[in-house]
């Protein structure tokens, strides 16, 4: 599974590429829904390491508007659960994503991205 | 199981000789593999338990993915995310735990960097930079751990295999010892995998997986006492980091050798990322 969270965390790393490498762009995806545990604890204290931006901006390319754009300073419940969702409960089974600095394609499938790269393409 | 270990020299180049000898090897004996990893060190759940609810981080060199649902007393939330160069053992590590597909793999080198820079809070790499095949690819998969964490308090716990395979427990203290490596340091050995059944209990099929008993020959780097950190001190200067504890009034950005030993016949070095905000 590629779920949000984990596609906040990769980067493009091609030789040489290494300004406007994220996020990686999704394509072609077959998404998954997968009920996850919600943990109000850990959203809260992991969100300031969210790249905020590049999290709503791939939700709404997937069709899910329910995230503000602007990360808000005070949270309830409601809100929690909407972030909970996004991060962990959409998964990207097969599809590919790609770079929007040099266009690597990195593909998925089976729920596993393709991060390798061939030796020559390692910076 | 006592595998007999034989010398072996690097050959071929250092990029074929682990495809060879260590990736094929491992995705074809993965599901035996497996069936014998399932124990966690405690050492690992004792540092993963230390973190606070809410860190995100990398296994780097995952295998089975038996680090993924750490810490055994889930009182604090983390996050771990595996990644291996054998996709047959990522098929495995996405059920870690038992439960179906919910563990977060990605199938990348522990040379590359297809992270977000100091994205993680802690990287751990367990029994996995001891399959490569050079100094310098060693060194360099210290980096792209260093890299991979937060430079304000990133955390980072190194396991490898170490020449001295006897039960006593010997840590050292940091700072005790010179650090100094030179490019024969350790030694290079094949380590025997016998695959005598294709399919262990429970475990899956996976494609390319062997049908009759074979032996396979894993490389193996085995360290040297002083070797790890070595590599540390040198990954750090390399990226302009200064080694040890912060001072105030000292240097802007260092890392921290929290601990380095020795336990269970492997070499383990634990390290800690500081930064300090506006020279303070
Ligand atoms: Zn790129």
């Amino acid at each position: 599974m590629v779920r949000l969270i984990t596609h906040n965390l990769l980067a493009c790393h091609a030789k040489g590429c290494t300004s406007n490498n994220f996020p990686l762009q999704l394509k072609d995806v077959q998404l998954e829904q997968r009920e996850a545990e919600f943990n109000p604890d850990f959203l809260r204290r992991f969100m300031p390491k969210l790249d905020w931006g590049a999290l709503v901006d791939t939700a709404r390319q997937l069709g899910d508007d329910s995230l503000p754009l602007e990360q808000p300073e005070m949270f309830d419940d409601d809100f929690l659960r909407k972030l909970h969702h996004v991060l962990l409960e959409v998964s990207v089974e097969e599809g590919a994503m790609v770079c929007p600095n040099c266009s690597h394609i990195y593909p998925i499938s089976n729920g596993i991205p393709n991060m390798l790269l061939a030796e020559n393409e390692i910076g | 199981m006592a595998p007999k270990v034989t010398a072996t020299t690097i050959s071929l180049d250092a990029q074929t000789h682990e495809d060879t000898h260590v990736h094929a090897v491992y995705d074809q004996i993965a599901s035996h593999f497996s069936s014998t990893r399932y124990k966690p060190w405690p050492i690992i759940d004792t540092f993963i338990s230390s973190l606070p609810t809410g860190s995100i981080g990398l296994d780097s060199g995952t295998g089975n993915g038996k680090y993924l649902p750490l810490p055994l007393d889930p009182v604090k939330s983390v996050m771990t995310i595996g990644m291996d160069r054998s996709r047959n053992l990522l098929l495995i590590a996405q059920n870690a735990g038992g439960k179906e597909r919910s563990r977060e793999v990605v199938w990348g080198d522990v040379l590359g960097g297809c992270w977000r820079r100091g994205a993680f809070d802690y990287a751990i790499s367990i029994a996995t930079i001891h399959h490569l095949a050079t100094p310098e690819r060693r060194r360099a998969a210290v980096e792209r751990l260093l890299e991979s964490v937060t430079p304000h308090g990133g955390r980072v716990l190194i396991y490898v295999w170490a020449i001295e395979q006897d039960v006593l427990s010997k840590r050292s203290i940091p700072g005790e010892e010179e650090a100094q490596v030179q490019e024969t340091a350790g030694r290079d050995v094949f380590v025997p995998w016998v695959l005598s059944k294709p399919t262990a209990k429970g475990s899956p099929q996976l494609d390319g997986e062997a049908e009759s008993p074979q032996v396979f020959n894993r490389y193996y780097h085995m360290f040297e006492a002083g070797e790890l950190r070595g590599l540390v001190v040198q990954a750090a200067e390399r990226m302009g980091l200064s080694v040890g504890e912060e001072v105030a009034g000292g240097e802007k950005e260092g890392v921290e050798i929290v601990q380095d030993g020795w336990e269970r016949s492997n070499y383990f070095v634990e390290l800690r990322r500081w930064k300090r905000v506006n020279g303070i």
